[in-house]
């Protein structure tokens, strides 16, 4: 993990071959001015001897992974994408552990886990966003609040037609109906999103449940659950609200659920499109650290969507074989190449948004210099 | 195992009576005497290894935990993010990690015990039907059906809790059920959608029934045939016959019996997990969502690995180490009510 002080910018569209040092600090990051860059070429082509890449982790990131399989193969024809699913949690333990090559995370490393494993890297290969839904015959439209969501789920708002509701909300008509607040079982990605945006807004949930993926929820006597985005979706009856992540968006669309415009740092309210998405990467990359580690929750920008995050891989840069890490440079490299897997007949299998376009140069140096350290 | 091995073992002591030659024989005992000192060891190792594992993985856990880890009512793997981490009677967790596992214990000892209730009536007044009411040729058949259907696999059961069985109760039967709420208050509440305690103790009903009722079955039939025949010949009605005689006489295994469904209540994870809800709290009425031991251990696993300190992972081994611990309990406890059971008022012999 290099700290010098080198700020620079790849050329977008070269990335393939060019990547400069990572940043060490947010002041630097953005500017290319001063430094020297030092362009360091990620290696990236087809291995002798064939290499099968297994990856394991987050089922949000699978589906994107299984578009890649074939198109990979077709390009690299040594190289074979085996993705599995898991979890976040099994994706990180099994990089840790030797057991996959790659492993899929939609939370980045904390700070814990880099210091115990110094040669852990997590490069994010796409952009995932969390949408708010609710089901209330008669309206469709709702602007919300992180604050006024803590208070549904720690159960003190319990009617849709609730006074701090309908502040947000002049001219909707809010009938009295019971809120039935929809929580993720057990643990996951989404619910470690959500509690950190409920955290970032309402101070009381900050210091009580708190962000995680398995947190012991407020008692709300009408509260239920479910096991995975469609599982949000089908559990959504009148009265509900869920957060579900994007890739279940055109599900909930057609279960007839309505996405809340919920407000952002800046104070507008959004629903989450690839530019609000774009909005929020672009104001985090401003402070991307060397190590990628970075929460998009609750970014500045007038039209950042508030609950935004990486789909991290996690590799070990140090492998055993140069075949091994030339095939997961390689992978890398293209899985967030827009020629490449970043296409968007790829990514929409997910809704995911392509790192390419919105994502500031200093974001691609930086994770084009993790891969070119994968050795 | 042991009975494979047991089995095993008899094949080796035929094949040795067959040769006649004595220095075989003596040969062929002592393979006979190994085989069934390993097949002797094996299952007691097996049980002391599993709980030496469960014991040293649980350790850091029952170390940072003490005693608050059964009385507490947050589960919380701490703040994954934090760049510093607390340390406990020499042993490491993140800042805000708070494991306190009572809402499981209550659920898990809630959806096995109401499930017993509704299971052993039902399952030893089908067996009595099986064995004693209807005619032998349409009750074999239909016992074969009881046996098959304690194979089904779990999963499946759960499938159909949530798919038809949960969603349909709600709606039609739930209703009229929390109008028992004006005298019980554990009833009165919002139905929901067909998940939760309720539901799950349900499946669970459905699950064991098929355990309780084929091994009720399989002991009916081994009542001396003579001490029925004597009752009826006294003058007694089929009910009495069965109430006297019958009855007494396989009581001790129906509660064997019993003890074997409720451990299969205990343990089961996934049917469980897709209907309780999977919520972290005591529920407040006989609806609400709620969780148990082993749900919670396959539901949060993910969780625990992300935890770098390893407590997470430490604190669901003290849970499976609780489950086990539990399990034995339960099973001794329902030694010694067959112990009591079973104290000479039987009036003809005594059951398994």
């Amino acid at each position: 993990m290099r700290t010098g002080l080198m700020g620079g910018i790849a050329a977008l569209g070269t990335l393939a071959v060019v990547a400069c040092g990572s940043s060490s600090s947010p002041t630097s990051s953005s500017s290319s001015g001063g430094s020297t860059p030092t362009p360091a070429a990620v290696q990236t082509g087809n291995p002798t001897s064939a290499v099968t890449l297994s990856e394991s982790g987050s089922t949000l990131l699978l589906p994107f992974l299984q578009e890649l399989v074939a198109p990979l193969t077709a390009q690299y024809s040594n190289i074979t994408l085996a993705p599995s699913g898991g979890g976040s949690g099994k994706g990180i333990s099994d990089a840790i552990a030797g057991n996959s090559l790659l492993g899929g995370s939609d939370a980045y490393l904390s700070p814990g886990q880099f210091s115990q494993n110094p040669t852990l890297a997590n490069i994010p290969i796409a952009i995932s966003a969390q949408g708010v839904w609710f089901n209330l015959p008669g309206v469709t439209s709702l602007k919300l609040t992180g604050d006024v969501i803590a208070k549904i789920y720690e159960g003190s708002i319990t009617k849709w037609n609730d006074p701090a509701i309908a502040a947000l909300n002049s001219g909707v008509t809010l009938p009295a109906t019971t809120i039935m607040p929809l929580v993720r079982q057990g643990s996951s990605g989404d619910t470690f999103l959500f509690t950190s945006f409920l955290s970032a807004t309402n101070s009381a949930w900050a210091n009580g449940p708190g962000p995680g993926t398995s947190v012991t929820w407020p008692h709300v006597a009408t509260e239920g659950s479910a096991s995975s985005n469609p599982g949000m979706v089908a559990a959504c009856k009148p009265g509900c609200i869920a957060y579900i992540g994007v890739s279940a968006t055109s599900a909930a669309q057609t279960a007839g659920l309505s996405e809340a415009m919920l407000q952002n740092k800046a104070g507008n309210y959004v629903t989450p499109t690839p530019s609000t998405i774009g909005a929020a990467v672009t104001a985090g990359a401003a402070s991307i650290p060397s190590n990628l580690a970075l929460s998009l929750i609750y970014q500045d920008g007038a039209q950042s969507y508030p609950i935004v995050n990486f789909e991290y891989v996690v590799v070990n840069t140090t492998q055993s074989s140069t075949d091994n890490a030339l095939a997961i440079r390689t992978f890398l490299t293209w899985a967030m190449d827009p020629n490449g897997g970043s296409q968007s007949q790829y990514l929409s299998k997910d809704n995911f948004v392509a790192l390419q376009g919105s994502v500031p140069a200093s974001v691609l140096s930086a994770i084009n210099a993790k891969i070119a350290s994968i050795t | 195992m042991s009975t494979m091995s047991a089995r095993a073992g008899d094949v080796t002591a035929g094949r040795a009576r067959r040769r006649a030659s004595s220095t075989e024989l003596s040969r062929w005992d002592k393979v006979l005497r190994a085989v069934s000192a390993i097949a002797g060891i094996v299952p007691t190792g097996l049980l002391v290894f599993i709980a030496v594992i469960m014991v040293v993985a649980a350790l850091p856990s029952i170390l940072f935990n003490g005693f608050s880890f059964f009385t507490g009512s947050v589960f919380n793997f701490g703040n994954l993010y934090a760049t510093t981490t607390v340390t406990h009677n020499g042993v490491t967790a993140l800042p805000h990690a708070a494991y306190g596992v009572w809402p499981l214990i209550v659920g898990t000892l809630a959806t096995s015990l109401i499930a017993l209730v509704l299971a052993v009536p039902i399952s030893v007044g089908g067996a009595l039907m099986l064995s004693e009411v209807i005619p032998r040729r349409i009750a074999d058949p239909l016992s074969v059906f009881l046996e098959l259907l304690a194979g089904i696999p779990s999963v499946v059961f759960g499938l159909w809790g949530v798919a038809v069985f949960g969603p349909f109760i709600a709606a039609h039967v739930y209703p009229a059920l929390s109008a028992i709420g004006h005298v019980i208050p554990f009833f009165k509440a919002p139905v929901g959608v067909g998940q939760g305690l309720l539901t799950a103790s349900l499946v669970l009903t459905v699950m064991i029934i098929p355990i309780v009722a084929s091994t009720t079955l399989v002991l009916l039939k081994r009542v001396p045939i003579l001490a029925k025949e004597g009752a009826l010949a006294l003058g007694m009605t089929r009910y009495e016959t069965a109430r006297v005689v019958t009855i007494p006489y396989i009581r001790t295994g129906i509660v064997a019996a019993s003890l074997l469904g409720w451990a299969r209540a205990l343990g089961e994870t996934i049917a469980v997990l897709l209907i309780i809800g999977d919520i972290y709290s005591v529920p407040g009425n006989i609806f609400g969502n709620s969780s148990t031991i082993a749900a919670w251990i396959a539901s949060t696993l993910d969780g625990a690995l992300q935890d770098f300190t390893g407590m997470g992972v430490h604190a669901l081994a003290e849970l499976g180490l609780l489950l086990l611990a539990i399990s034995l309990l339960t099973n001794l406890a329902g030694r010694l009510v067959v112990r009591r059971v079973a104290g000479g008022v039987l009036p003809v012999g005594r059951g398994v």
